[in-house]
């Protein structure tokens, strides 16, 4: 026990002896373990966020898609589509919708808007909120009128209708009276892409005069705890029934999230690889001053053996060495790498998580490159014939 | 009690240089008593050092029996060889090779360590054989601090302190002036003849051997009687 803490401090009396050439190996693995614990905090940020856009909707929504495969299959009827809650209990709210994209001139500026014909119903499945005036009613069907997303809101103020509660836009020749201007919305989820810069005219309206109106996707609310295949083999017997055979495709934001976390899991060991390869180098360094050490202490070692050392305490003495080492640029590695994640959390306006098993990992990790990179180095030492290292 | 402390019997030992073999030790036999303070003198490349390291257990004889303190030595086990170097032999070279960055007391507690001893029972021995040197006043110096002969008494401490069978001194007073060392092979006497320790001295210098009890000459790698 005692020689545990004698050669503690034997380790760090030499390395703060060379503490120059220390600092220089320390460097190396604290940007390394840094890295590594960045990339892989950065990871779980990504991670967290995408999952809290998902959760920011409920999980307790689904899509219900046009299967493609069925070549003759017929897009939606939206009469058979406002019949799925009653005649299907586990469905309690549909918002069936149709969307598509295009230019949209004022003078000569240009924004890619998204239209889209949508009933009440997407509102709340989409936890959309009005800014300014209101959102769209079942009673707005067939009518000429919209709401504009926050992004096309800001498009229209910026040239030339400062207040787009009452104007009108033209699209495709038709005119929508502005009824209301969206709360900005996140993208993501399941929530239907461009929102922000959207047109959302009713679905009525849509389907008349739409260049593409066909209902492909359904967004559906589901009654709570629904096993998820009980769901699809419903509703896609209900289709099946109802449109001729149609085939759907549903997609549960669960699901969803499962498919995601296993995506970001490869995402974070992929980004841990390559922190990996700058511990790697740090390694190296750890070890180059490790056999440098060694050379410089030939001596020393020679005359610990005369006096009674083992070789296993020799080797232990520079082991514990090389771990303090990488364990001191651990540490600071992991300070930092939390650093950098945090900083990156920030600039993203991205929710900041502490990830432990980063940090556990990062600890681990630098035990694991002392141990291993000093082992060489130590085995050597132990290995040197006493007399030959006491002449030196 | 046994009365031989080492025992030696046709000790061989050769290195290949190059294509051609050189005998160094060419059947030594060598027998030393409890108490003695034996020299052994010889010019360099008779052998000296090879035996030196030999009686230290820090090399491998070809052939030959070693006995130390009525235990036969083996030599496939590290272990078992460190412990016995640590416990039986205490090392005085001419160098003096104390560790730098320790102080003298923390010197000479160096081969307690390797004994698994607690830290507060090796600062009070390493102490008290400062003190038996009369060095204990430099107890807080490193060896930068400190004269040849003062670090060359620090590590006379260090070989006593594990009250080891024997104490092996290489040229000892080698890197020393003439004073400084008639002072400690003085130092060796006192020891030898108040606390009976058994000492073997190694060296080129006639004059130290008459300064022993015994001497022996090594010569070409075969031991004669003075």
């Amino acid at each position: 026990m005692n020689l545990l803490r004698v050669n503690f401090n034997e380790a760090f009396r030499s390395l703060w002896g060379a503490r120059q050439r220390s600092l220089l190996a320390l460097i190396g693995i604290v940007i390394g373990i840094g890295s590594v614990i960045a990339m892989v905090s950065i990871g779980t940020i990504v991670q967290q966020e995408s999952i809290r856009q998902f959760k920011d909707m409920g999980v307790d929504i689904v899509t219900i898609r046009r299967g493609f495969s069925e070549s003759t299959a017929a897009p939606f009827r939206a009469d058979v589509i406002a019949r799925l809650p009653q005649e299907k209990p586990l469905i309690s709210e549909v918002a069936p919708y149709v969307n598509s994209g295009g230019d949209y001139y004022r003078g000569r500026a240009k924004i890619t808007l998204e239209q889209m014909g949508v009933t009440a119903a997407f509102f709340s499945i989409n936890k959309l909120a009005a800014a300014q005036g209101r959102l769209l009613s079942d009673l707005d069907a067939n009518r000429y009128c919209c709401v504009v997303g926050a992004e096309l809101a800001g498009f229209l103020r910026q040239n030339g209708m400062p207040e787009p509660v009452g104007g009108r836009i033209t699209v495709n020749d038709r005119a929508y009276t502005i009824v209301g201007v969206l709360a900005p919305s996140a993208e993501g989820g399941l929530r239907p892409f461009g929102i922000n810069r959207g047109m959302l005219a009713p679905l009525a309206t849509a389907q008349r005069s739409f260049p593409n109106a066909d209902i492909n996707t359904i967004l559906a609310r589901v009654a709570p705890n629904t096993p998820i295949e009980r769901l699809k083999a419903e509703v896609s017997d209900y289709f099946a029934k109802k449109s001729r055979g149609a085939q759907v495709e549903i997609t549960s934001a669960e699901e969803l999230i499962e498919r995601m976390k296993k995506q970001m899991q490869m995402f974070s060991l992929l980004l841990g690889a390559i922190g990996s390869i700058a511990l790697i180098v740090g390694g190296i360094g750890v070890m180059n001053v490790m056999l440098i050490s060694v050379t410089e202490r030939r001596s020393e070692i020679g005359l610990r053996r005369a006096l009674g050392a083992q070789r296993g305490d020799i080797q232990s003495q520079f082991l514990i060495e090389s771990v303090i080492l990488c364990l001191v640029g651990g540490l600071i590695g992991i300070v930092l790498g939390t650093g950098v994640a945090f900083g990156f959390a920030r600039l993203s306006q991205w929710q900041f998580v502490m990830s432990y098993t980063s940090v556990m990992l990062g600890f681990g990790v630098s035990t694991l490159v002392g141990v291993f990179c000093g082992f060489y180095p130590a085995r050597t030492a132990s290995r040197l014939d006493p007399i030959k290292a006491l002449r030196s | 009690m046994n009365e031989q402390m080492l025992d030696i019997v046709d000790i061989r030992k050769s290195y290949r240089v190059g294509p051609t073999e050189v005998n160094v030790l060419k059947g030594i036999n060598l027998a030393v008593a409890r108490g003695e303070l034996l020299a052994i003198i010889g010019p360099s490349g008779s052998g000296k050092s090879t035996l030196m390291h030999m009686l230290g257990l820090l090399e491998k004889p070809d052939s030959g029996l070693y006995s130390i303190d009525g235990t036969r030595v083996t030599y496939d086990d590290d272990r078992a060889l460190s412990a016995l170097r640590n416990r039986k032999i205490g090392f005085v070279f001419q160098q003096y090779h104390l560790l730098p960055k320790l102080t003298a007391l923390e010197n000479v507690g160096v081969p307690l360590t390797y004994r698994g001893m607690a830290a507060d029972e090796i600062r009070k021995r390493s102490r008290t054989y400062l003190a038996k040197v009369d060095i204990e006043y430099r107890a807080d110096h490193r060896p930068n601090e400190m004269s040849g002969g003062q670090q060359q008494r620090v590590a006379i401490a260090r070989a006593l302190v594990g009250q080891p069978a024997i104490i092996l001194a290489d040229e000892p007073t080698g890197a020393l002036d003439q004073k400084t060392g008639e002072e400690i092979m003085e130092l060796f006497r006192r020891l030898n003849r108040e606390d009976g320790i058994t000492i073997v001295i190694i060296t080129h210098n006639p004059a130290l051997a008459c300064q022993c009890g015994r001497a022996v000459k090594i010569i070409d790698g075969m031991i004669y009687s003075a």
